[in-house]
């Protein structure tokens, strides 16, 4: 195809460089002016004194997996290794055994390296038990590495605190 | 036999006449979905699942009860082929239960892959799936859950044809059929863990890997059972540097698909927690160098003080044909005068459990360092106890389970020098210069030699911690350390050296010993 010369429109070089300059000031001083009459009539601040007040998150955020505790104190995982499979950072650990209760394999082990968790959610996606879910818990820092490995006791949470979550799951990872 | 020639999918394929259709394309690499047929059990036709069509037959005939004639024309990829499958899978689906998240069949679950390849995804029906017995204790190591049965037989036939034993039996009939044992019997055959392999889906289990780990974790090893001479093929499974079970391999000219129990069981050694894990030297633990050169220096003072010929050494028949060759190496170099093999003997059968519990005596014998028919144990006991052997280069344990214990006591006190090779310490070892860990059979490369001559490979499955040496790296440090040898071990040059030696090793290639082995007599090459 032979060469052919377009012509574009280009913006002028800007001639009156104060300009922005005073266009930043204005909205510096628009939003001084604003806050002020906002807080002259009784306007609640939208700053989270935390960790006194704390930020409710939406259930859709993905936090660190915990394990779903049924009324009965048991986890309800059955250890069937899936989330172990699923996990892309391997930092799922777990080693079944058998009860005899009707349910006859539980986790004896159930450890979550969360130095290497990447709130993915794969686990949880994978679960056919609903039973690993990303809670709304963030913090999870520690003093040593040794801390955050988290085992089976301290990830258990109640079902009932983890309903709004397993409510938004299940339209996601519904089966037919 | 007369070969025929028969087309399947525009194939033509070439087969003994008579051979079952479905084995045939089987062999050709031809994937046809079956269940109920195995090839080393008697065709049953119930599972319905490898029907094919066939020219000239108005009907769907199952390939595993068609035997093969020649100019046979077979379509596989047929419409009604695949109706076929995918309503085998619905009948199957409709009662079984969906608790593959704790079966542990569970990923090698042929209804599982099937069900994946051919299944419909959906249910039709609405009526609740029939109840039946879960976790019944059927036997001492098996475990029955009649709801994941697919009433395919496998192990009923094997229990008649195999074991002869006849404990399992598909009772009533039709949609009440259920796997169950007769009322008198339970299933403690032998061989009674091979129905766990043999059953498609997870209604057969075995107690030792209830609840254990997922198969998909588990990384498999070919190798040989260490538990007695017949060298059945088996597969080591293990994960995270454990072993978790071991399960027969097929080698039609040992074991064919099956192995005993006993020897099924037989790997928690390697992972107990009594096992030596240093060298111990007069009884404290070691570095291996500080062993190696105690050791190397004893033996050296020994014979300096007493000859060659006042040394004794038991062959342990639990070690690899190379690490028996270096030893008797070291032992030549060392002018070592008695050479005896012990070897735990036990039950029998005429199937494949052997009196021998060991699995290299044979090899043992084939590179001539034991001869008579003892394996010359009463010669060097005679001689340590008329004194004419006063040092003790002793390989493995079973000597203790092989003497009477008075015996031994004498024998232990009078020796002047012992080293050991073992595995689990012992108190009579407690006058020994020098202990060495041995090395199991799941932690080194070699090779075998089963009772009936077959060379075949064993592979390293799991790893030894760092720094250790196994058996044949002992021998070779003290052959090098006692003759200057400046020799190393590794497979290749001691199979090279095997063969200069002129043993009956030279007539065979390591390289050529493929997964099933070869025999001795062969002679590969």
């Amino acid at each position: 195809m032979a060469a052919r010369v377009v012509k574009v429109s280009r913006p002028e070089p800007m001639t009156r460089r104060w300009m922005p300059i005073l266009v930043g000031l204005g909205v510096a001083i628009k939003h001084f002016v604003v806050n002020l009459l906002g807080f002259a009539r009784g306007r609640q601040d939208f700053t989270v004194y935390y960790p006194e007040q704390r930020f409710v998150q939406p259930p859709a955020m993905r936090g660190m997996p915990v394990l779903v505790q049924m009324a009965n104190g048991k986890e309800r995982c059955v250890a069937c290794g899936l989330c172990e499979w699923a996990c892309p950072t391997s930092c799922i650990t777990i080693f079944p055994a058998e009860t005899a209760a009707e349910v006859e394999r539980f986790p004896e082990i159930f450890d979550i390296d969360m130095s290497r968790c990447m709130f993915c959610g794969l686990c949880e996606e994978a679960c056919p038990e609903e039973a690993i879910v990303m809670s709304r818990q963030v913090e999870i820092s520690t003093y040593s590495r040794r801390g955050s490995m988290w085992h089976k006791q301290d990830l258990l949470v109640p079902e009932a605190e983890l309903k709004p979550r397993l409510d938004y799951l299940r339209p996601h990872y519904a089966r037919e | 036999m007369k070969t025929v020639h028969v087309t399947v999918d525009g194939r033509t394929l070439e087969a003994p006449e008579g051979m079952p259709l479905l084995q045939v394309m089987l062999d050709a690499g031809i994937h046809i979905p079956h269940y109920c047929y195995h090839p080393k059990l008697t065709i049953d036709g119930s599972c319905r699942f490898c029907q094919v069509r066939i020219e000239g037959v108005p009907k769907l005939q199952i390939s595993c009860n068609t035997p093969v004639r020649d100019g046979m024309v077979v379509k596989t990829d047929d419409p009604e082929v695949h109706q076929v499958r995918r309503g085998v899978v619905e009948l199957l689906l409709l009662n079984h239960p969906l608790d593959c998240p704790i079966c542990d069949k569970a990923g090698e679950c042929w209804l599982q892959n099937y069900a994946m390849e051919f299944g419909t995804r959906e249910g039709r029906t609405i009526d609740p799936r029939r109840k039946r017995g879960k976790r019944l204790d059927i036997g001492e190591r098996m475990l029955l859950d009649q709801e994941r049965c697919i009433l395919c037989r496998r192990c009923v036939r094997f229990c008649n044809e195999i074991t002869k034993t006849e404990e399992l039996h598909v009772f009533t009939l039709g949609d009440h059929s259920k796997l169950d044992i007769y009322e008198d019997a339970r299933l403690d055959n032998p061989y009674s863990m091979n129905t766990a392999d043999i059953c498609p889906v997870g209604a057969l289990e075995t107690k030792d890997f209830h609840h254990k780990i997922r198969v998909w974790f588990l990384e498999e090893t070919a190798s040989v059972c260490p538990s007695c001479s017949n060298g059945c093929n088996i597969m080591i499974s293990a994960y995270r540097n454990r072993i978790w079970r071991l399960t027969p391999r097929r080698n039609d000219e040992v074991n064919d698909t099956w192995m005993c129990d006993a020897g099924r069981l037989n790997y928690r050694f390697v992972a107990d927690p009594e096992r030596l894990r240093a060298p111990l030297v007069d009884g404290s633990p070691a570095t291996w160098n500080e062993a190696l050169d105690r050791a190397a220096a004893a033996l050296g003072d020994f014979t300096r003080r007493h000859g060659g010929a006042a040394l004794g050494a038991m062959v342990s028949p639990h070690l690899t044909n190379e690490e028996n060759f270096r030893f008797g190496e070291l032992l030549r170099a060392l002018g070592a005068g008695h050479l005896a093999m012990a070897v735990k003997r036990g039950a029998a059968d005429d199937f494949l459990i052997k009196a021998e519990k060991a699995a290299n005596g044979r090899g043992v014998r084939e590179l001539k360092l034991v001869t008579g028919v003892d394996d010359g144990l009463e010669g060097l006991l005679g001689a340590i106890e008329s004194g004419a052997v006063k040092g003790l280069y002793l390989c493995g344990d079973d000597l203790l389970e092989a003497v009477p214990e008075g015996r031994l006591e004498r024998i232990f006190a009078q020796l002047e020098l012992l080293i050991v090779q073992t595995l689990r310490p012992s108190p009579r070892f407690a006058r020994a210069a020098v202990i060495f860990p041995a090395t199991t059979f799941a932690e080194k490369d070699g090779t075998f030699t089963n009772h009936a001559g077959r060379v075949q490979r064993i592979r390293k499955a799991t790893d030894t911690p760092a720094g250790w040496l196994s058996d044949g790296e002992i021998f070779t440090g003290l052959l090098n350390a006692v003759a200057a040898a400046g020799a190393s071990f590794t497979l290749d040059r001691v199979w090279d050296e095997m063969g200069r030696g002129g043993t009956v090793f030279s007539a065979l290639n390591l390289n050529e010993i493929g997964p099933r082995g070869m025999p001795l007599g062969a002679a590969g090459k």
